[in-house]
């Protein structure tokens, strides 16, 4: 490549966007943007930007095969995610939710949202999240999960906390043992495409921690955060895992005090 | 402590402690603390000095519009003159509920519901501009629904209910004829009396303004009722039989 952050990083100490390592990229959301659904929310992180509707709660289908909304104890989450043809550099023929990329980030919003939202309130019920792909610029499952908790507290569903998503990232090739003499290597935040197509790097996403036991009485001001979603498929040495998630929880602790500005500034409307 | 209140909760934002407040409905307890669980208006229930009882803490849906002014202070509810709070709406044991008749059987009645009304949804016109949820836009849910064109493709995703010839009205129940009460496609308002099985709640109508209030004729326009059990149609003039809810 003509320019890639491996080389560039370690002269100047800035991205190829210019952005320093724990930087997030401009973060623009709204809430209530579509009047049809129960939630509806759009965000863009950079250029990555996606729509997000949710219906339900509502009756689950019957006769489904594999429905098993018509008899649970709590209501099913169903996600659909849809990148659209345009979304990408390359325009992509067959625009639908059938490729590998939509149904693996489908399957993890579903498991991440099955398991986090108060479904024991609405018995034999579906909530139904539809994610839109308009741009896809990297951090695209951390987008979407953002996306779907903005739509959610639109929608009224009720949730322990924000489930915020975020990416992090090494500078370079994280393959080797961590040298503490040598360590060249800076973590980074909010990856975007070409950074994550070079770069190893993680998603993480974390919702507000209840304190148990002790901890309870102490540290009263202080949130703790539990992380709810992770997933990482690139190859990097054990060692380096602990810097990335901890600047992961720390973006995401920057990303939730976005959203709840967007969240309170639409309240107030 | 005395910690104040938000006047606006995000979810997963501590409110208080289970010693000073009773969590009620939008807010969830964990380790004797209470937490919003929906985005909204934080209420506090009014203190009852005769009982010793904690107020009740809520979390609402809908931000009213005259509570912008004192948008610091915490809102607390007042009985008169307060704007309708929303809350995410099922149906539940004696919500009043609207209603679309789709099969009449010899004992009982399929019904889909529309809209679950709240026990306030009678006494005060909703204010379009304040809709909170798909539920709540209800003249835009019963026009459409007066529409026979909707009425297979949106039925399915409703909420099914059942409506027993026990339970049709409260005198002479053996008496009761179906299709003399309920033709497919009126718009009938009951009360759920329960949850019911797998599949269906179970509706009645066997209150004086419980019934059918929207219904179409065999010619095809839109009746008024003229009795309890009769509706006529403006056109022809022509009477048919119906278990007739009083009107508002």
């Amino acid at each position: 490549m003509p320019l890639d952050t491996s080389t560039t990083y370690p002269l100047t100490k800035l991205r190829l966007d210019g952005r320093r390592w724990n930087e997030l990229r401009l973060l623009q959301a709204q809430i209530s943007t579509n009047p049809a659904s129960s939630g509806s929310s759009y965000l863009a992180m950079g250029n990555t930007a996606i729509l997000c509707s949710v219906h339900g709660p509502a009756e689950g289908r019957r006769g489904d095969a594999t429905g098993g909304a018509a008899g649970s104890a709590g209501a099913v989450v169903e996600v659909d995610v849809n990148v659209a043809g345009f979304a990408g550099v390359d325009r992509k023929r067959r625009a639908g939710g059938s490729d590998k990329q939509s149904t693996r980030i489908a399957s993890i919003l579903r498991s991440a949202f099955q398991s986090h939202l108060h479904t024991h309130l609405y018995p034999h019920s579906t909530i139904s999240i539809h994610v839109s792909v308009l741009s896809a610029d990297g951090s695209l499952l951390a987008a979407a999960v953002n996306a779907c908790t903005l739509a959610l507290v639109d929608a009224g569903i009720p949730m322990p906390g924000l489930l915020c998503g975020c990416t992090a990232g090494m500078s370079g090739s994280a393959s080797t043992p961590r040298d503490p003499n040598n360590d060249f290597l800076d973590p980074l935040l909010d990856l975007s495409l070409p950074e994550e197509q070079e770069l190893p790097f993680l998603t993480v996403g974390t919702t507000t921690a209840v304190p148990v036991g002790e901890a309870a009485m102490v540290n009263e001001d202080e949130d703790e955060m539990k992380v709810a979603m992770l997933t990482m498929d690139s190859k990097v040495h054990c060692t380096y895992v602990e810097t990335m998630l901890a600047v992961g929880i720390d973006g995401c602790k920057q990303i939730r005090e976005i959203l709840e500005g967007v969240i309170k500034k639409s309240a107030r409307r | 402590m005395t910690t104040a209140l938000p006047a606006v909760a995000i979810p997963g934002q501590r409110l208080g402690s289970i010693a000073s407040y009773v969590a009620g409905p939008g807010t969830h307890v964990q380790n004797a603390t209470i937490y919003a669980s929906i985005a909204g208006p934080v209420v506090v229930g009014p203190v009852q000095p005769s009982s010793r009882t904690k107020s009740v803490l809520s979390v609402s849906r809908s931000i009213p519009r005259n509570a912008a002014p004192g948008a610091n202070a915490p809102a607390k509810s007042t009985s008169a003159g307060k704007p309708k709070l929303r809350y995410n709406t099922l149906p539940a044991v004696d919500s009043v509920v609207l209603a679309r008749v789709t099969r009449v059987q010899k004992r009982q009645a399929t019904v889909s519901i529309l809209v679950v009304l709240d026990e306030s949804a009678s006494s005060q016109p909703l204010n379009p501009s304040q809709t909170a949820s798909d539920n709540d836009n209800i003249e835009a849910i019963l026009s459409s629904a007066a529409n026979p064109e909707n009425h297979s493709s949106s039925d399915e995703l409703r909420f099914q209910a059942l409506i027993r010839k026990e339970d049709v009205r409260a005198v002479e129940k053996d008496r009761v004829v179906m299709d003399e009460m309920f033709r497919v496609g009126d718009i009938v308002r009951g009360t759920v009396i329960s949850l019911g099985d797998q599949s269906f709640y179970y509706i009645t109508t066997a209150r004086n303004d419980l019934g059918v209030v929207m219904a179409r004729s065999d010619a095809g326009n839109m009746m008024f009722p003229v009795s309890w059990k009769e509706m006529r149609d403006p056109v022809t003039g022509v009477a048919e039989l119906r278990k007739v809810a009083r009107p508002f």
